[in-house]
């Protein structure tokens, strides 16, 4: 994407305007997105995204561009501005690079520069259209789409690490609309991973469009929920975004260097119920929150966060370990070559406990079911959190009566980890895009049905 | 290859392949400064050009777009765009509209020059977090910067249009963490102007710590119903979140609840709601839409009764009727809709009887992206802000939900005020409303 050449001279620029650090960081990325609307093609989009990031460190003060253009002299330009305000004598020089093979780790054979695969994207969404539609006349209307993205990267930088990596992600979701009346209600079904667009062997789409219509269904039936402190059961695979928003973005060094994280000081403490061990992991083999290399170069890793209830560990970037002194974990991720890297999740979730889902609906009077969750959001400062369950049902002297709509959860960090008590057996992963301060990214959350015992359930009633 | 050439040659491919377009380039620049500790953390100074094609042949649309622009990109631009399309289903009503008009805004209103160096903006992001510092109980100020951005948008299509819209922003917000022993609570605000010299550090600071101070001892109140007024930033995100029931795009896909609603009284009949395009106090101002078509004053719903939906071109001629210039496309994105900036007649009453007796004001929502389905009308978000008994703050409020069913909601209103205020990224202006019996859990 662009010579070598023309890195080593961005980056020998930098330092002899006085950074400790440079990189430069290229982004090719090609996307494809085909969009269904109920039985008919609305829309086939793709786009090729280029550019490239420059990111300089003076001591602990990050500067960051970036630009479309390859030319060296647009490249210098840049570097001289944003060096404008901190010139010095050079005090770093910049090692050869080392071109240093990347373990791929998570193999793709359908790939997007070889073919888009339009017409099979098209066959699978409609199939799972006609499933939907199948499961009852209700469903008035579903909306598909299918996403493919292949980003290749290039990495240097002044220590003389040079890296190239090729990102390979496909996803496939399906929303089903339920309607009666003036009455609708929504259902999602997806799943995406690292790979490519091999993984139409894994969707299913009967069980996409089924899955999508049952939750739409269940929520068209569903009563308001109550409102008020109650225990929680919370379902598996997406249900980890509980973990992912009250614990997760604490654990990045992105916060906690600033102190702006409830966890910062608590290395080695006890910030969980013991039943909680948790683990933020890139090696998963295709899995969507899966990485070989991180967006700063270094190979990506298993990060045991939490063992036991223990804080083992954070996510740690190179700013972040600078600042922090702890190691970094492979954890410096971004959207693109628009964002400098932060210390950002892959794969996180729970580990697997051994209690039983019937135990731990049984141990309720009176309580919520939270089958499905949807995204949320946290203050990392407060540790206050909050999340959406898309499929609930209260639980009533030990028992799952009825479905519920419209709930949101909230609670803060330190206060719902102690209050898990229960972690079952039945783990899964979900994928999802988290937002943050060097955009949004893909990550998997993930876990085995848990129970919360207190927690504040908002709903109509 | 200049730009020019650039553009003149994709619509020339687009001719020749037997098809209409139209093509968006957006190209701008940005800086960004934050500090930390009493020194820049963060320096960040972009440049970006992307260039976003629309194709229809055979009645069929096609997208694509590039942030390359060398020959071999330019040529898969165009060959995407064609090939994308033709996979599309047939869309008889989306067609590239006959206006070869040259439209420009006013730069001097939209994109004043600048007189401020870098050295102003570092001294205020600088002077910013040193003074939310210093105040008693702020632990730091982990969030906080300063922006400036240029941009410049173009289209032009195969039928002659040829627009030009520039424009500059200047921004500032900062995220101060308060404590009091094992009591916390972080708080921010924000400021946009198109001319440096507009922003206000002392105001944000003070908002900024009078916001974080006020909340921080704030508790959760008994689960119950309550009126509830959403202060003027919350107010318009929530109305943001559900702008989708104006949207004739959704109407045409079938999502819109209000798709058949038009003449139905759908609202408080005090409440009246319009899009006004043409007042340049706010940062949606705009003369045209992204097809090109005049941007007008659009009035949604008058008196509670819902008037028209908001539309581009396509859904205009998919309902038979005209557009009313709420067309949007970005370079990645297919043609939509969207409002330009919201405003609603002043109510009848004084904000004094709107806020007489008991009622929770709202000054923070959660989860406004996770916990709110448009289609059902349905929320529960996380909450804060104080209850209320007329004028007075009676008691700060945390770790509270607010849930309701929007179309309700907007139905069950107890009063209106009749003043008007810009939320501060002067995308709306709307009056206080105070919503009846909202259910609260605490």
């Amino acid at each position: 994407m662009i010579e070598t050449a023309t890195a080593e001279s961005v980056i020998h620029h930098g330092l002899d305007l006085g950074a400790d650090f440079a990189e430069v960081y290229v982004e090719k990325n090609l996307s494809n997105l085909v969009s269904t609307l109920s039985d008919r093609v609305q829309s086939v989009e793709s786009g090729i995204d280029f550019g490239i990031g420059l990111r300089l460190i003076f001591g602990h003060k990050v500067l960051y561009g970036y630009t479309n253009q390859t030319d060296l002299d647009e490249l210098h330009r840049i570097v001289t501005e944003l060096a404008a305000k901190d010139l010095r004598d050079p005090l770093a020089s910049a090692a050869a690079f080392d071109f240093s093979q990347v373990d791929q780790r998570h193999p793709a054979k359908r790939t997007l520069s070889a073919a888009d695969d339009v017409d099979s994207k098209i066959d699978y969404l409609l199939s799972a259209n006609r499933a939907a539609k199948a499961a009852s006349n209700q469903i008035s209307q579903t909306r598909g789409m299918c996403k493919q993205r292949e980003q290749r990267v290039m990495i240097f930088n002044s220590e003389g690490l040079f890296r190239e990596d090729t990102r390979h992600y496909a996803r496939a979701t399906l929303t089903a609309i339920a309607a009666e009346g003036n009455e609708q209600a929504t259902g999602q079904w997806g799943d995406g991973g690292l790979i490519g667009w091999e993984i139409k062997e894994q969707l299913d789409p009967q069980k996409t469009g089924h899955e999508a219509a049952r939750q739409a269904l269940v929520n068209l039936r569903a009563k308001p929920c109550p409102s008020g402190r109650m225990p929680v059961v919370i379902g598996p695979g997406f249900g980890g975004v509980i973990f992912h928003e009250a614990c997760g973005h604490l654990l990045e060094t992105t916060s906690v260097a600033k102190k702006a994280s409830v966890f910062h000081d608590k290395m080695g403490d006890m910030i969980a119920s013991e039943v909680v061990s948790a683990v933020d992991d890139g090696t998963l083999q295709n899995e969507w929150g899966s990485i070989n290399i991180d967006d700063e170069g270094m190979d990506t890793q298993r990060t045991q966060l939490i063992k036991d209830g223990r804080l083992t560990s954070f996510l740690v970037d190179r700013v972040g370990s600078a600042q922090t002194g702890y190691a970094r974990t492979g954890s410096g991720r971004r959207e693109s070559y628009k964002y400098a890297p932060a210390s950002r999740m892959r794969n996180t979730f729970i580990e697997p406990g051994e209690a039983d889902f019937e135990d731990m609906i049984k141990s309720i009077d009176h309580g919520l079911y939270a089958a499905q969750m949807g995204g949320g959001s946290v203050q990392p400062g407060t540790g206050e959190f909050n999340f959406a369950v898309t499929e609930g049902y209260v639980i009533e002297k030990g028992q799952i009566k009825y479905p519920v709509k419209a709930a949101t959860l909230i609670s803060t960090g330190p206060a719902v980890l102690k209050e898990i008590s229960m972690v079952g057996r039945d783990f899964s992963l979900a994928c999802g895009m988290c937002g943050s301060v060097s955009g949004s990214i893909p990550t998997t959350v993930g876990q085995a049905t848990l129970k919360v015992d207190d927690i504040l359930v908002g709903g109509q009633e | 290859m200049s730009l020019h050439s650039v553009i003149e040659a994709i619509l020339n491919r687009v001719i020749d392949a037997g098809a209409e377009g139209d093509l968006i380039v957006d190209q701008g620049q940005s800086l960004s400064l934050k500090a930390r500790d009493g020194e820049l953390e963060e320096h960040k100074v972009t440049s970006n050009r992307i260039l976003g094609l629309r194709v229809i042949q055979n009645a069929k649309v096609g997208t694509a777009y590039s942030e390359a622009v060398d020959p071999e990109a330019i040529e898969t631009l165009v060959s995407q765009a064609l090939t994308n399309a033709s996979y599309a289903g047939e869309e008889p009503s989306e067609r590239i509209l006959p206006n070869a008009n040259h439209l420009t805004t006013d730069d001097t209103l939209l994109c004043p020059d600048d007189e401020s160096s870098i050295e102003d903006k570092i001294d205020f992001a600088l002077w910013v977090e040193a003074a939310l510092k210093a105040k008693p109980m702020v632990k730091n100020v982990p969030y906080n910067g300063v922006q400036s951005g240029f941009g410049h948008r173009s289209i032009y299509s195969t039928a002659g249009l040829k627009a030009d819209i520039r424009y500059r922003s200047m921004s500032a917000y900062a995220y101060a963490l308060i404590e009091d022993g094992e009591t916390n609570a972080m708080e921010g605000a924000g400021q946009a102007a198109r001319r440096f010299s507009a922003l206000d550090r002392e105001a944000l600071v003070s908002k900024v710590y009078q916001a974080g101070v006020d909340i921080l001892q704030g508790k959760p109140i008994p689960s119950g119903r309550y009126d509830v007024i959403f202060d003027t930033e919350t107010q318009s995100d929530l109305l943001a979140v559900f702008a989708m029931m104006f949207s004739a795009k959704s109407a045409k896909d079938g999502v819109n609840p209000m798709r058949d609603r038009l003449g139905d009284a759908i609202a408080d009949p005090r409440l009246s709601l319009f899009d006004d395009p043409g007042d340049s106090q706010g940062f949606g101002y705009a003369l045209f839409d992204d097809e090109g078509s005049l941007a007008q004053q659009t009035p949604l719903i008058t008196a509670g009764t819902l008037q028209t939906l908001i539309h581009n071109s396509a859904t205009a001629a998919h309902f038979g009727v005209t557009t009313t210039g709420h067309a949007t496309r970005g370079p990645r994105s297919t043609l939509g809709v969207g409002l330009h900036q919201l405003k609603a007649q002043p109510g009848p009453s004084t904000e004094a009887t709107c806020t007489a007796g008991r009622w929770l004001e709202v000054t923070d929502l959660t989860g406004l992206h996770s916990g709110a389905n448009p289609i059902s009308g349905e929320f529960s978000f996380g909450a804060s802000g104080y209850l209320r008994e007329g004028a007075q703050r009676i008691q700060p409020v945390r770790n509270i939900t607010v849930a309701g069913n929007f179309y309700s909601m907007i139905k069950d209103v107890r009063d209106i005020g009749d003043s008007l205020h810009w939320n501060w990224q002067r995308s709306s202006c709307l009056p206080m409303i105070r919503f009846a019996d909202l259910s609260v859990s605490g």
